[in-house]
């Protein structure tokens, strides 16, 4: 049984199609990358794997970890195990970044039966992570992102990350907005993260991100479907070379 | 039963001023302001009511001193404006006397002022001495029953170069309330207002402050929860009359279903206020559709160098922050709680802050 398996994915947003005949398959223990144009189609896969309303599937089927996907609210999606890290993460002032983390770990803990985790254990969890990631505690008393520079609202979404614990992390081009420093921080994030029992979905325009997180599987999405796949060198050619050679 | 009529002016206001009152109750401008509002029931509830005459204070600090005005050689002047607030000479002549405090040196604790939930309070005047600072405080009594009116008019005017703090709460209103806060700044005075409230009933909340002198700051950060049913009128207008005035009003008013929410705040430049800063922020989140919201910014500017800035805002949970909390597993209800709760936070500031976070949260959580 795969962690996720996608089959002959079509999905559109606002009635347009976006995503034409995808098909995919992410292991426990892998990390797959999946690059492309502009316009290709490689946030609307995230999205539509996360749930967000207004990205309508109307053909294929989504399985992940052996259960149907594209039935569930985006809400149980989390709880099942998957994460999107969002491209632009939202700000919400006055809702605390620590009590929003906590509510969500609760949920998770309620979804699996598990009553919640002590105030003080989480608390004292979520400032430890924080600090592995350089980002100072005291951002967890702020209101979500709020007035988080780009780099510390990737970090923080890499801190939910590792403190929700899911079983598949999908990273909408975390690397951009980056700076060098921030860059490793966060691929030290991710590598933490990945085990085992984990997969990963990285989508990424550069190749810099894989200096620092070796991908198994590189993915090329061009119009709405998967044009190439390989291991790590393709990323390398596509850096190299562009994509114009794709379409030769 | 007594009637509007039969009410005898105190000396302080003058069978005049109390002639223009009643004159003004319907009058153009203030069926203007009160469109949204049941005047005729508020007015009529203003002169059956009880009255309390009790001292305003819980707690005066020494350097502070309190007078009634039928105790004073000559009356003090309030500066209210009759012809916009004319309930405030209703309620003036309603109590018969008012109270004087005056703050001739810093106090070192808050002053704490009375607000009981029911009847017409004695009007207050409260007067901070040059380079003073002092910080005001009042939290309104829980209601023994429900129904009937709560009316108070405070006037606060400071001193050149004098600061004060004045933060109310009302957090457990189950009666209607009207209230007249009057704000007069001198040379360089600066105000902080903290308001928060929660509105089962009807609230109106009128707010008029004077930069009049040069330098004149006025900081004011408000949130109010209407809950279902409950009627919110504010009506704010900041006069900009010296130069180099400032003034910053941020009101976040969260309206839960078949509830009103009326938010009308005006800016007035005056042609020797060059240099004046302003900006007014009014946002507004409806629950859902059963909720009316009606603001109403307004900039009256007769100088060319000023710095003006509004803004209004109504609408409903934002769907990509929606999304956000639902994409970490947070549920559809869970979600919207913390948003709106997020939303008053947002608003709240001052001592009463957290009385007032614990309260709304309270409220989400029955709901």
């Amino acid at each position: 049984m795969s962690l996720l398996e996608v089959h002959d994915l079509h999905a559109s947003v606002n009635g347009e199609p976006i995503l034409r005949n995808l098909s995919l398959r992410v292991e426990t223990g892998e990390i797959h990358a999946i690059m492309g144009p502009n316009g290709s189609g490689k946030s609307t896969l995230a999205n539509v794997l996360a749930g967000r309303p207004g990205y309508e599937v109307t053909a294929g089927q989504v399985s992940f970890n052996g259960a149907g996907l594209t039935g569930l609210e985006p809400e149980a999606r989390a709880q099942a195990g998957l994460f999107l890290a969002f491209q632009y993460p939202v700000e919400i002032p006055g809702l605390s970044n620590m009590e929003f983390l906590k509510a969500a770990w609760d949920s998770h803990r309620a979804a699996q039966g598990a009553q919640p985790e002590s105030a003080v254990s989480f608390m004292k969890r979520a400032r430890a992570l924080a600090k592995s990631l350089e980002l100072n505690p005291e951002f967890l008393k702020r209101g979500v992102n709020e007035g988080f520079s780009g780099g510390e609202k990737k970090r923080n979404e890499i801190l939910q990350l590792l403190l929700l614990e899911p079983k598949l992390a999908v990273l909408d081009e975390t690397d951009s907005g980056l700076d060098i420093d921030a860059l490793q921080t966060v691929a030290a994030g991710i590598n933490r993260f990945c085990s085992a029992d984990t997969g990963v979905l990285l989508i990424t325009h550069y190749q810099r991100l894989l200096n620092h997180i070796v991908p198994d599987r590189v993915h090329v999405l061009s119009e709405g479907r998967i044009v190439a796949s390989g291991d790590r060198h393709l990323a390398e050619k596509l850096e190299a070379e562009g994509y114009a050679w794709l379409s030769d | 039963m007594a009637a509007l009529s039969s009410l005898e002016a105190p000396p302080w206001l003058g069978a005049e001023g109390l002639t223009r009152c009643r004159r003004a109750l319907g009058g153009k401008l203030v069926r203007e302001t009160w469109k949204y509002s049941p005047l005729p029931k508020v007015t009529d509830a203003l002169i059956q009511t009880d009255v309390h005459q009790d001292p305003p204070v819980e707690a005066l600090p020494p350097e502070a001193a309190l007078h009634r005005f039928d105790e004073l050689d000559a009356p003090p002047q309030f500066g209210i404006d009759l012809n916009r607030y004319p309930l405030a000479g209703i309620a003036a002549a309603r109590a018969g006397t008012g109270w004087l405090i005056k703050v001739e040196r810093t106090p070192s604790h808050p002053l704490r002022l009375a607000a009981p939930s029911l009847g017409v309070s004695a009007p207050v005047l409260l007067q901070v001495a040059p380079g003073c600072r002092v910080d005001i405080e009042q939290e309104a009594a829980e209601a023994a029953s429900e129904g009937g009116l709560g009316a108070q008019v405070l006037v606060l005017s400071l001193g050149p170069d004098s600061e004060a703090t004045c933060a109310t709460a009302e957090l457990a209103s189950s009666v209607d309330r009207w209230s007249l806060l009057q704000v007069h700044l001198q040379r360089n005075a600066a105000l902080t207002l903290n308001h928060q409230c929660t509105v089962g009933n009807f609230q109106r909340q009128d707010l008029n402050v004077a930069l009049a002198g040069e330098g004149a700051r006025l900081s004011s950060v408000g949130a109010a929860l209407i809950q279902e049913g409950g009627r919110l009128d504010q009506q704010v207008v900041i006069e900009h009359a010296s130069r180099g005035t400032v003034s910053r009003i941020k009101q976040h008013n969260l309206a839960a279903g078949r509830s009103r929410c009326t938010f009308n705040g005006r800016i007035h430049i005056h042609p020797g206020a060059a240099g004046a800063d302003a900006d007014l922020s009014n946002r507004n989140l409806a629950l859902d559709s059963s909720a009316e919201v009606n603001t109403k910014p307004e900039l009256e500017i007769y100088n060319d160098d000023v710095r003006c800035a509004h803004g209004a805002t109504v609408g409903q949970l934002d769907a990509e922050v929606l999304f956000y909390l639902l994409s970490r597993g947070l549920g559809p209800q869970q979600a919207q709680r913390l948003l709106s709760l997020g939303f008053l936070r947002d608003g709240l500031a001052g001592p009463f802050a957290e009385r007032a976070a614990t309260a709304f949260a309270a409220h989400f959580m029955s709901a």
